[in-house]
């Protein structure tokens, strides 16, 4: 009877043993598979980590993108210009950029491709203080206009002045690099070009300033989207680009219905960095402008701003638009 | 072989060079366009980069003009008022240590988007090596050549002019040596920041437009007249003050 208790004992115990062996090991097998089974991507941003970026931000903290197998590396750079040479030269894989900017690059016969929108509107407009001189565009003639070089200040300030009879040669360019703000609030200069709607109008405020922004896309200027995904046209993982803008889709989501849990949890993935009074409040001005449906491709809307930037000279060679668009 | 032929040999090989690099890594434009490219934009373009060398040109001479002044003045001040030395260089090496790049914004915001700022932002690059060669050649005069000066009864303005700024001559030459190579830098790193004209303005636009050949081409132009500054300045020198110890060596 003893040596019948002792064999169960060991036969039990064995069992347990091999049970516990055989479970851990095929758990390992399933880490080593999900490991595996993670797809890497490199994302470089177009400026370093800010709201605009959310959708990105959230996707990466709530674990979107694991969930659809992907490990994305974000990288940020000093120079706007930067991240589509990069893209480009195959150097990384999915890059942040603007949509005028992918029309000039793509004209210029650099190999990129529109992959996913990330906010579907222009950001950017005329800037100029409400109490200052200017009440209208009409007001601009003779004046000076601080902005950041992007490459079509002129077809944009012929088209804004157009109804009022002058051009972009009756004002007065300075590039005032980053100094959008300060340029403006210290009245060197009577107006700004490339300060965003979400950003800089809260930062005026912040310095106890109010701005009055003319909108592009309400004054005859072609909408675009201001900040996109763009990859090599040449060479892409087309399913892991579906992929990744799927887990876009979901932080988007998750932002529009949970404005201040995902404020709390973007400004926690560098409190030291995002945890401030302009990024609070350029959050909440950004919610409205990221777009619901990345993957969704205009070919229309890209080819009438492609058009719009050839009749003003802007582009060297023509350009289709479904030739820089990505098709799923 | 002349001398002067010899950085034309340098020049020729470096652009074989860069033409051989392109053609054989097949380079695409946008990462690295070819010597013939970028000749081809400078014929295009020669009338937009004439008129923007021009802004260029004119905020770096006379920055050098008046950081060369500037930079004189500061080493005779403390060679002569030995009393304010520590005064000054406390604020001095502060104004070295910043980097232009940090200080370019704010001088633009003091100084506005125009000239000035720029000229401001080349004196402050050269000044301070003027002033140091100046202030080393002014203090390190042969100690006997100024006893027997003042033997002669020489007064502090005759041993200046006749014996101790002779004497630091030479190494102020390797300052202004210095200051024209570092001169370009000021001025576009000014454009860089805030401009609305200058060579530096013209690369920012060509690389928003990503017109790579064309942002070499302001570039190439850059190097160009940094190159001939140097050698005009360099030849000047050796004419100017045939004392100095490279000259003699030859």
């Amino acid at each position: 009877m003893k040596k019948l208790i002792q064999y169960t004992v060991l036969w039990a115990m064995t069992l347990m043993l091999s049970f516990s062996l055989h479970a851990s090991t095929s758990s390992r097998a399933s880490d080593t598979e999900s490991a595996k089974a993670l797809k890497e991507l490199t994302l470089m941003l177009e400026w370093f980590v800010n709201p605009d970026h959310g959708p990105i931000i959230i996707a990466r903290e709530n674990g979107y993108f694991e969930d659809l197998g992907l490990k994305v590396n974000i990288q940020e750079p000093a120079d706007p210009n930067l991240p589509p040479k990069l893209v480009a030269a195959e150097q990384v894989d999915l890059a942040v950029y603007y949509q005028p900017s992918l029309t000039h690059a793509v004209a210029n016969g650099l190999p990129l491709i529109w992959a996913g929108t990330l906010v579907g509107t222009p950001l950017d407009g005329l800037l100029v203080l409400e109490d200052g001189p200017i009440k209208s565009l009409n007001d601009m003639k003779g004046k000076t206009i601080g902005l950041n070089i992007g490459g079509i200040e002129n077809a944009f300030l012929n088209t804004l002045f157009a109804p009022y009879g002058f051009g972009a040669g009756d004002v007065k360019l300075v590039n005032v690099g980053w100094n959008l703000s300060s340029s403006l609030m210290s009245g060197r200069v009577d107006a700004i070009m490339g300060a965003y709607r979400n950003f800089e109008l809260n930062q005026l405020a912040i310095e106890g300033h109010k701005g009055r922004m003319f909108y592009y896309e309400e004054n005859n200027i072609p909408p675009y989207d201001e900040l996109i995904f763009i990859a090599n046209s040449k060479k892409h993982d087309k399913d892991a680009i579906r992929r990744f803008l799927r887990a876009i889709e979901l932080g988007t989501q998750y932002i529009v219905n949970n404005p201040e849990k995902s404020w709390a949890i973007f400004r926690d993935y560098s409190p030291k960095k995002l945890d401030n009074e302009l990024n609070r409040r350029a959050w909440f001005a950004t919610i409205s402008r990221f777009d619901l449906r990345p993957a969704a491709k205009d070919t229309g809307r890209y080819q009438a701003f492609a058009d719009y930037l050839q009749e003003h000279g802007e582009l060297e060679e023509t350009v289709n638009a479904v030739d820089f668009m990505i098709t799923f | 072989m002349k001398d002067s032929i010899k950085p034309f040999i340098v020049l020729s090989g470096l652009l074989i060079l860069w033409h051989a690099l392109v053609v054989a890594f097949a380079m695409p434009a946008y990462i690295l366009p070819g010597p013939l490219e970028v000749a081809n934009s400078m014929v295009e373009h020669a009338s937009l980069l004439w008129e923007h060398t021009l802004v260029t040109l004119s905020e770096m001479l006379l920055g050098l003009l008046l950081g060369v002044l500037l930079g004189i003045i500061l080493a005779l001040i403390l060679v002569y008022f030995t009393a304010l030395r520590p005064w000054l260089l406390p604020p001095l090496l502060i104004t070295q240590a910043i980097p232009v790049f940090a200080l370019a914004p704010i001088l633009m915001l003091w100084f506005g988007y125009g000239l000035t700022s720029k000229v401001v932002m080349t004196i402050l690059v050269i000044f301070f090596p003027v002033a140091t060669c100046c202030y080393d050649g002014l203090r390190h005069t042969h100690q006997g050549w100024l006893d027997m000066a003042q033997t002669m009864g020489g007064n502090r303005f005759a041993i200046l002019r006749h014996i101790r700024w002779p004497a630091a001559l030479p190494a102020l030459a390797s300052g202004l040596r210095v200051a024209v190579v570092v001169a370009p830098i000021g001025a576009v790193v000014g454009e860089w920041v805030g401009s609305s004209a200058g060579l530096g303005y013209l690369m920012l636009q060509a690389n928003a437009r990503l017109w790579v050949d064309q942002m070499f081409a302001a570039l190439t132009v850059l190097a160009f007249c940094s190159v001939t500054l140097y050698y005009t300045t360099d030849r000047l020198l050796r004419r100017l003050i045939p004392w100095q110890p490279e000259t003699s060596q030859e």
